[in-house]
């Protein structure tokens, strides 16, 4: 079996490449004010489960590994690299010399496995499953920690790069008040302590959050001293989409996330504005309860696979992205983003064709349409717009959509309990591998398929085995197998979707990669 | 001034309103579809992990035993925690009431200090020129939606004149008066208007009431007469439609908190409805029920002291 390793000399993506900056004088200073549409819930990165804890974590908190720019690799981070078994039985990992959390204090070996030990614990948050191979956490000696895997795990170095697995100060974390580890973690999640390129300040919930420079930071920038070249960060809240917008406009930030598609257009033209548009793994999709009966008894046609594909090919992808995304998006031509490995396919999945769609409603027994619903996000522009343009394609082939607005937690209620016939949703990757998104969209036993009820046990065994797969061609063949047979699954792929970021001009080296995360290291603001 | 015991009977007659918001709140809030965990949980969380949390939070509980609990909390002044965002609910309110308590103070002083020149103006210029403008513009900002007021000033004063800053919030109190001067003109128009057709039609009112005529006859200066005995007068109606509407202002102002991102009780109540987070909800309630039975008591005691037969 071959040997997976990166050695210290190996030219990884060299970090001056990563953030793309120029040869020369390299700007240091100043702080960036960043825009966001919703304030951080809980920042722990074991017990989070929100994006917009994820996609800022990274900056507080380093990792083992790290992500690439382009989400679908791994760099050195605070380990310099790893060697897997030829086995696939063992990682070892060789840390970083002089490796700092922001205080000051020394990350050691012990710190490491307390963090993954967490981590793993199978009764610690919902992400523990990222780490569900690592049978123990050894340190061999204060530079080498190896971990021993029940299994082979394809997925464990992209795993390593995950916000779960931040290495977190043992003596810190524990010195805490609280009773348990989970009463601890509220505690040191108020004032967090870890070793990413920026540090905890202050925190007024709501409206701001200040991190300032970690000048423990272990990373050299392009002009050979270390990272970060800003002072600090500062977020802003502004949920109300146009007032973010101002706020950049009139030169009060520097930056803002979630740019409404309808208001990119506007924004390029703006000489003063660098309106940026980050690949992404983001899906927004239709899930479809595919049980042969509903909730209530009812025969269910969406359980037919041809009124599923009708209902496909009826869906006119380019028309909904023109609609909802003002044309930035992409028809999803698999269930996963093409930013995802090992992505297979090209072009819409079911392009537009009605006289398809009828034939093969007929075929169904279902020549007369039916009348069915769909749970749609209240006051939510891009899910009530997608419901709107489907309800009108659909009713082409005597399909009724009754669209039922709710809000969140109705929806999720509802869903999870297999109380529905359709709803929209979106998704994005946490792990630069396919399994994550797999397991829950198509491997029954996670969620039910998306909570759908689609059950294909040929696609749950293809990913049992891929699961274990090390060798990079026949796990590719086997994802390719499941990509193929999930065209009969439960959704209705729409489309994906970049990221939109706002920055003012002076702003470069800014990255929000395809897994969503917020990269300042390399930011910097010319003058 | 009112008497002692009008005050004592007023204040005790807070205490059922607010255990009836205690007990009404806690079951409200469970009889929404879905529960903080269901809010919380994704697709990515499985059911053995959403009854996990379940437990860990006590929502398996009986809900008489939860409601117990929350009382015995309660009664010793402890809130909670959020389920959400993991905070005690006590920090989360203290955080979060300053912004509103503030806007609602210079909202309340802007509408105040627009109504009663301009009730006096279009009062005193009845049926003229003047008086049709001043109702018309009344109408106008009453018509107007809250958020649309709020992004015209945004656009105009802070983003193009640059007068004021975009929304948010400030770091001191000076910064803090000045970041929330336009949030408090866009809730103070809507709110000068609704006291100014009041406080109008009560001047009209009280002009031709009887000792209005026999003050002047006394020879008293018109400004001695206006403020002493008509405005003083006519106050005290639109003092009753202050103290609701200061309550409204208190948990309602949740656009105008959005659209200025000023971290206030509205977005904080919002969010906590959407996330079902009931410690924050029950807590953040009750706050509000005891803030708003304070404004009705203030409001009701000046009135009292305007015009004592209220007290009797």
């Amino acid at each position: 079996m071959k040997v997976l390793s990166f050695g210290a000399a190996a030219a990884f993506c060299v970090v001056a490449a990563c953030v793309a900056m120029p040869a020369g004088a390299q700007t240091r200073g100043g702080v960036m004010t960043y825009g966001r549409y919703a304030d951080s819930l809980f920042l722990d990165p074991v017990l989070n489960d929100a994006n917009v804890d994820i996609w800022i974590l990274s900056n507080l908190y380093d990792t083992l590994l790290l992500p690439t720019d382009d989400g679908k690799g791994v760099q050195p981070g605070l380990a310099t690299g790893f060697t897997m078994a030829p086995d696939g039985l063992s990682v070892t990992l060789t840390l970083r010399d002089g490796i700092k959390f922001s205080d000051g204090s020394p990350i050691t070996a012990e710190d490491v496995k307390w963090s993954l030990d967490r981590a793993r614990d199978p009764k610690e948050g919902i992400w523990n499953f990222i780490d569900e191979s690592i049978g123990s956490v050894d340190i061999k000696d204060p530079k080498t920690i190896v971990l021993v895997l029940k299994r082979p795990d394809p997925a464990i170095i992209p795993g390593l790069t995950v916000f779960n697995n931040a290495i977190m100060p043992k003596k810190l974390f524990e010195a805490v008040a609280g009773a348990t580890l989970d009463d601890k973690a509220k505690v040191f999640a108020e004032r967090p302590v870890g070793s990413g390129p920026f540090m905890f300040q202050s925190w007024s919930r709501g409206q701001q959050m200040k991190l300032v420079r970690n000048p423990y930071y272990w990373r050299m920038g392009a002009d050979g001293k270390p990272l970060p070249y800003l002072d600090g960060i500062t977020f802003e809240v502004l949920p109300d989409d146009a007032t973010r917008l101002l706020k950049v406009q009139s030169g009060e930030l520097d930056g803002a996330e979630l740019v409404p598609f309808s208001r990119v257009n506007e924004l390029k033209a703006n000489p003063k504005l660098n309106m940026v548009l980050f690949p992404s793994t983001k899906v927004t999709y239709a899930t479809l309860n595919v049980r042969p009966k509903l909730k209530n008894g009812a025969d269910n046609p969406l359980s037919n696979d041809k009124v599923r594909q009708a209902l496909n090919y009826a869906a006119d992808k380019d028309a909904i992205i023109a609609i909802v995304t003002h044309g930035v998006g992409t028809p999803m031509s698999s269930y996963m983003s093409t930013a995802t490995p090992l992505h297979t396919g090209s072009g819409a999945m079911f392009p537009a064709d009605l006289a398809k769609a009828k034939a093969l409603m007929k075929e169904a027994g279902y020549e007369k349409g039916f009348t069915f619903s769909t749970l749609a996000l209240a006051g939510n522009v891009d899910e009530v717009g997608i419901a709107t343009a489907l309800q009108q394609m659909w009713a082409q082939i005597g399909v009724t959509l009754v669209i039922d607005q709710v809000d969140n937690a109705t929806r999720t209620a509802r869903y999870r309990a297999a109380d529905f016939s359709m709803r929209l949703g979106s998704w994005t990757d946490d792990i630069a591998d396919p399994n994550e998104i797999t397991a829950y969209f198509g491997y029954y036993p996670t969620i039910e398929s998306l909570h759908s009820g689609w059950k294909n046990d040929k696609f749950n065994a293809l990913f049992e085995a891929s699961q274990k797969e090390l060798d990079l061609a026949k796990r590719t063949a086997q994802y390719a197998e499941m990509q193929a047979i999930y065209r009969d699954g439960p959704i209705v792929p729409l489309y994906e979707s970049p990221y939109p970021v706002v920055l003012k001009k002076n702003v470069r080296g800014f990255v929000q990669i395809p897994l969503g995360n917020n990269i300042f290291s390399g930011t910097s603001l010319e003058k | 001034m009112p008497s002692l015991g009008y005050v004592v009977r007023r204040v005790l007659q807070m205490v059922p309103t607010l255990v009836f918001i205690l007990v009404v709140t806690f079951v409200l809030v469970r009889l929404l579809p879905g529960d903080p965990l269901s809010a919380i949980a994704g697709d990515r969380v499985t059911d053995a992990q959403v009854a996990q949390a379940r437990a860990a939070y006590g929502l398996d509980e009986p809900l008489l035993t939860q409601f117990l609990i929350y009382v015995r909390h309660v009664a010793t002044g402890d809130l909670g925690r959020s389920i959400v965002v993991q905070a005690p609910v006590r920090n989360l309110v203290t955080e979060r009431l300053p912004p509103t308590l503030m806007l609602t103070a210079m909202s309340v002083l802007i509408g105040v200090g627009l109504a009663v020149p301009l009730a006096f103006a279009s009062a005193l210029r009845r049926g003229r020129a003047a008086d049709f403008a001043i109702r018309a513009g009344a109408q106008i900002s009453l018509s107007m939606p809250v958020f649309y007021i709020g992004l015209v000033l945004l656009t105009v004063f802070a983003a193009q004149l640059r007068w004021f800053p975009v929304g948010g919030y400030g770091d001191d109190w000076g910064e803090r008066a000045y970041h929330l001067f336009l949030p408090a003109v866009t809730l103070g128009v809507s709110l000068a208007a609704i006291l100014m057709r009041n406080l109008r039609a009560a001047i009209i009112e009280v002009l031709g009431a009887e000792y209005v005529d026999f003050a002047r006859a006394k020879g008293l200066a018109t400004r001695v007469v206006l403020l002493r005995h008509v405005l003083r007068n006519a106050l005290i109606s639109t003092l009753a439609l202050l103290g609701p509407t200061v309550g409204a202002l208190l948990g309602g102002a949740v656009i105008t908190e959005s659209v200025f991102a000023i971290p206030g009780i509205g977005r904080l109540m919002i969010e906590s409805i959407y996330g079902r987070d009931y410690p924050v909800i029950q807590g953040l309630t009750l706050i509000l029920a005891l803030l708003v039975s304070l404004a009705f008591l203030v409001t009701d005691l000046i009135q009292a002291a305007l015009d004592p037969r209220v007290a009797r």
